[in-house]
């Protein structure tokens, strides 16, 4: 094979068979123990070649399966083909930042809904739910998936595909659903409502059931997103009607439900003094959006904090302590998803134009767009962090895909640092057809990535789909 | 021989104009036979629609899910969907056969202080007794019998949310509200009877009007100036702008089309879109005389509708029967001596053509550049 040198006028330098590289990586537990300098290594080598290396150097147990990442770009062929590819000279000292290897998020199972799947969320030995419990029991916890359903109704699965505890109480189509602890649920719908409701797992002889317990009444519209975090009890809403809900979670500390929004039966049912449902208000309402709201999330290191993303193309950081709008950042298309990345200190915002914007929150940032992240044909309007890694996430969209990203692969262009996706996972009841136009059939709505289960996506096909990422 | 235009300053790369809608993101599916008429909601949270199978019914655009509808007729179809404008109400106005039909859709597409609000404008009409313009005399002393009703429909209506229904005694197929929401105006256009073709109503007292009775020409389609008292009315080939204040003809323009299907407002009022059977879209500027400042020719087949950007985006969108929609950045000066930018940027394409028919209606979203298109395929299109 030929070496393309650009506009040589001497004649070409005889083929490099060796290049210097000096090897450098962002996740601490494999980082080497001192650093080695530039190395030299011949050109010929591939990812696996590199990868025998850095296991010898960390001088691991079981060999650390990685991947190499120069300018931005994996490694997918020998760094000889690279550096012709880039037209970068083999004179040149490479920076070769490597990584864990990514896994194919490989197709697990599929729970059939009898409509669509707006929600989805996991609970597992690794989940947020768990890992909140002060005595959490650990690898004793079984592995649970919540859905929620236009059809109205929560559902609780195990893994055989079945499902284990309905919950119903919506009047109309479930919009959002979250574990809070392995004994706690809170939903939201187009109903306007918020409800919390009491899991309690399958025993030996008995189903397992979801009880109501709580509604919270406070929004003009529909709520289409939720977040939660367990150690302080707050539950954030993201509603259609502009603004953000705060709420609690424990029925003592939730102010009583403003009367103007409850529905007339309801104060019928008051005072005929039957016993309900206990009804509950906001802590607070966020103001502030011109438009409706898409997404909420918490900041993953100081729960005191939140982020929204609307339509009205910002994404607003909340001081929850004081219920005030810190800052506002302005971008140029309506948002649909939002997701805090929090060892990067960026977030990440699913947009109407189809692609992931990553936005520094911080007031240091000088520019509003980070990176984008580009190849999704619909819009995003679901985004959650790979728990194993802080550099990776998964979106899931209109366009019947989900998508895994890496933030570490992205290359410059002219106005912006731009990222494409690692792996593609579609809908496998589109079964290897052509991807219908405008996503009909298979709109993604919701995904979660656990670090047990896997990505767990629901959409317009009546199903929650598990992919997994293999190592054996 | 040197063609005029090739003097004029290059126009500008449509990828320096975004941003425009350029893909299909939703398709909704429901309407049994063609979809004659479309509507974003003053929110910007649904659309409605309506058509040959007398329904209508209001989507969750974004996703595609039919969010709520109502059968109207079982052999009429819906020709024309409105809502009155202001974010204070929730109210979807629907021509079908003979009726004007007022909704506050049910379910929780509405707020409840909205709905309550909404149904306050609805009611307060009752008040006034039957308004003596609705009636008159003949030579002969006798009462004729009035040319519109207003009045309560079926029960099973009302149960559907449907809570005032305006009867008249033509087919009217195009409804356009005047910017506050008290006036709208109806247009009939294959009325025997010319003097009733055109009405204007007021919903706050229930009374109908008919200020043209001598109308030269068939008239298709009306609109109300956003704040000059001045009314537009399209005949089958021209355009009479009327001082509703001072009861006279203000401008009669000439856009030069054989029969004009749609006309489109710009939202500061001095600008025109026309567009005709016969292929071709027109541009009026109102400041530069009474032929149109720019005729385009992009279709290959009658262009059925156009519409302006209603939020200030430079944007404007035409639908045809080749089956595709045309998108073009129309940006208005303010400055009088400047004349508008009009750079075509997209042509969207994904209906099916039915029996010569392809795109029948366009509509824009309140503020994003986002439209929707109703095809005779039985589809709305949501492009983003
Ligand atoms: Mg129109």
């Amino acid at each position: 094979m030929a070496t393309t040198t650009t506009e040589t006028v001497t004649a070409p330098a005889p083929r490099q068979t060796q290049v210097r590289i000096h090897l450098h990586t962002r996740s601490d537990d494999i980082e080497l123990p001192q650093d080695t300098g530039p190395i030299l290594v011949s050109t010929e080598v591939k990812r696996y070649q590199l990868s025998t290396l850095v296991n010898r150097l960390l001088e691991t147990e079981k060999p650390v399966p990685l991947e190499f990442l120069i300018n931005g770009q994996f490694l997918r062929s020998s760094l000889d083909d690279f550096l012709t590819q880039n037209g970068i000279s083999a004179e040149t000292t490479l920076r070769v930042e490597y990584v864990r290897a990514l896994i194919p998020p490989l197709y697990v199972a599929s729970y059939e809904h009898d409509d669509w799947v707006s929600a989805v969320d996991v609970l597992s030995p690794s989940s947020k739910p768990v890992r909140w419990m002060r005595n959490a029991e650990g690898p004793a916890m079984p592995q649970r998936i919540l859905s929620g359903s236009y059809d109205g109704l929560l559902r609780v699965w195990n893994t055989s595909s079945e499902v284990i505890a309905t919950g119903q109480g919506h009047t109309a189509s479930v919009k959002a659903a979250k574990f809070i602890s392995p004994t706690q649920v809170v939903s939201s719908s187009v109903d306007r409502t918020i409800r919390l409701w009491k899991f309690e797992d399958a025993a030996a002889e008995s189903a397992g059931t979801l009880t109501p317990t709580l509604e919270l009444f406070g929004h003009k519209a529909s709520v289409d997103r939720i977040a939660a975090h367990a150690p302080s009890s707050r539950i954030l809403s993201a509603s259609a009607d502009h603004t953000i809900g705060l709420w609690s979670s424990k029925k003592a500390e939730a102010p009583a439900a403003p009367e103007e929004v409850l529905p007339s039966a309801n104060k019928r049912r008051k005072l005929s003094n039957t016993k309900t449902v206990p009804q509950r208000g906001p802590l607070s309402q966020l103001l502030g959006h011109q438009s409706q709201i898409a997404d909420v999330c918490f900041d993953e290191k100081d729960a005191t904090v939140g982020y929204s993303a609307s339509w009205d193309h910002t994404v607003k950081t909340w001081d929850l302590t004081t219920s005030a709008c810190v800052d506002t950042r302005t971008t140029a298309q309506s948002l649909f998803s939002i997701c805090h990345l929090s060892e990067s200190s960026l977030l990440a915002t699913g947009t109407s134009a189809r692609h992931i914007t990553l936005i520094d929150p911080r007031a240091s940032a000088t520019t509003v767009s980070a990176m984008t992240l580009r190849g999704h044909t619909n819009v995003v309007v679901s985004l959650a962090k790979d728990p194993n890694s802080s550099y990776q996430l998964v979106s899931g969209s209109h366009d019947g895909t989900c998508r895994v990203w890496d933030i570490r692969s992205v290359r410059a262009e002219a106005m912006d640092r731009v990222g494409d996706s690692v792996y593609v996972i579609e809908r496998n009841s589109a079964s290897g057809g052509s991807r219908p136009a405008a996503g009909e059939g298979v709109k993604v709505f919701s995904v979660c990535w656990d670090a047990d289960v896997g990505i767990v996506s629901g959409g317009e096909d009546n199903q929650v789909q598990i992919n997994k990422s293999t190592t054996s | 021989n040197i063609d005029p235009e090739s003097l004029l300053p290059k126009l500008p790369d449509p990828s320096e104009l975004k941003p425009f809608p350029t893909t299909c993101s939703t398709i909704c599916r429901g309407h049994q036979g063609k979809v004659r008429t479309l509507a974003f909601d003053p929110t910007g949270r649904f659309i409605a629609s309506g058509g040959d199978d007398g329904t209508v019914r209001i989507w969750d655009f974004t996703t595609g899910r039919q969010a709520w509808s109502v059968k109207l007729s079982k052999d009429e179809p819906v020709n024309a969907v409105a809502w009155r404008p202001g974010n204070d109400t929730c109210i979807l106005t629907a021509c079908c056969g003979e009726n004007v039909h007022f909704i506050i859709p049910q379910g929780e597409l509405c707020p409840p202080d909205q709905e309550a609000r909404s149904r306050e404008i609805l009611d307060a009409g009752f008040g006034h007794a039957a308004a003596p313009t609705t009636a008159s005399k003949t030579a002969s002393g006798a009462t004729k019998p009035s040319a519109s009703t207003w009045s309560r429909p079926s029960s099973t209506l009302q149960s559907h949310g449907v809570l005032l229904t305006l009867t008249l005694r033509t087919t009217p197929k195009s409804l356009s509200w005047h910017r506050r929401g008290d006036y709208f105006a109806t247009v009939s256009p294959s009325t025997t009877s010319i003097s009733t073709a055109v009405a204007i109503h007021t919903l706050s007292k229930h009374a109908t009007q008919h200020p043209f009775r001598r109308l030269k020409g068939l008239a298709q389609t009306a609109c109300f100036h956003p704040t000059r008292p001045l009314f537009f009315l399209a005949t089958r080939q021209r355009i009479r702008i009327y001082d509703l204040q001072q009861q006279k003809l203000e401008k009669e323009l000439q856009p030069g089309a054989r029969w004009i299907s749609g006309i489109s407002l710009h939202p500061l009022g001095s600008n025109l879109l026309v567009s005709s059977y016969d292929k071709r879209l027109l541009w009026h500027d109102l400041d530069l005389g009474l032929t149109p400042y720019k005729t385009l020719r992009y279709h290959s087949k009658a262009i059925r509708d156009v519409a302006f950007h209603p939020g200030g985006l430079p944007l404007f969108a035409d639908a045809s029967d080749d089956g595709s929609l045309q998108v073009f950045h129309g940006k208005v000066v303010s400055d009088e001596f400047e004349n508008a930018t009009v750079v075509p940027l997209k042509v969207l394409r994904g209906h099916r053509v039915v029996r010569e028919l392809g795109v029948l209606s366009v509509g824009w979203h309140p503020r994003e550049a986002w439209c929707a298109s109703a095809g005779a395929d039985g589809t709305v299109r949501i492009w983003m």
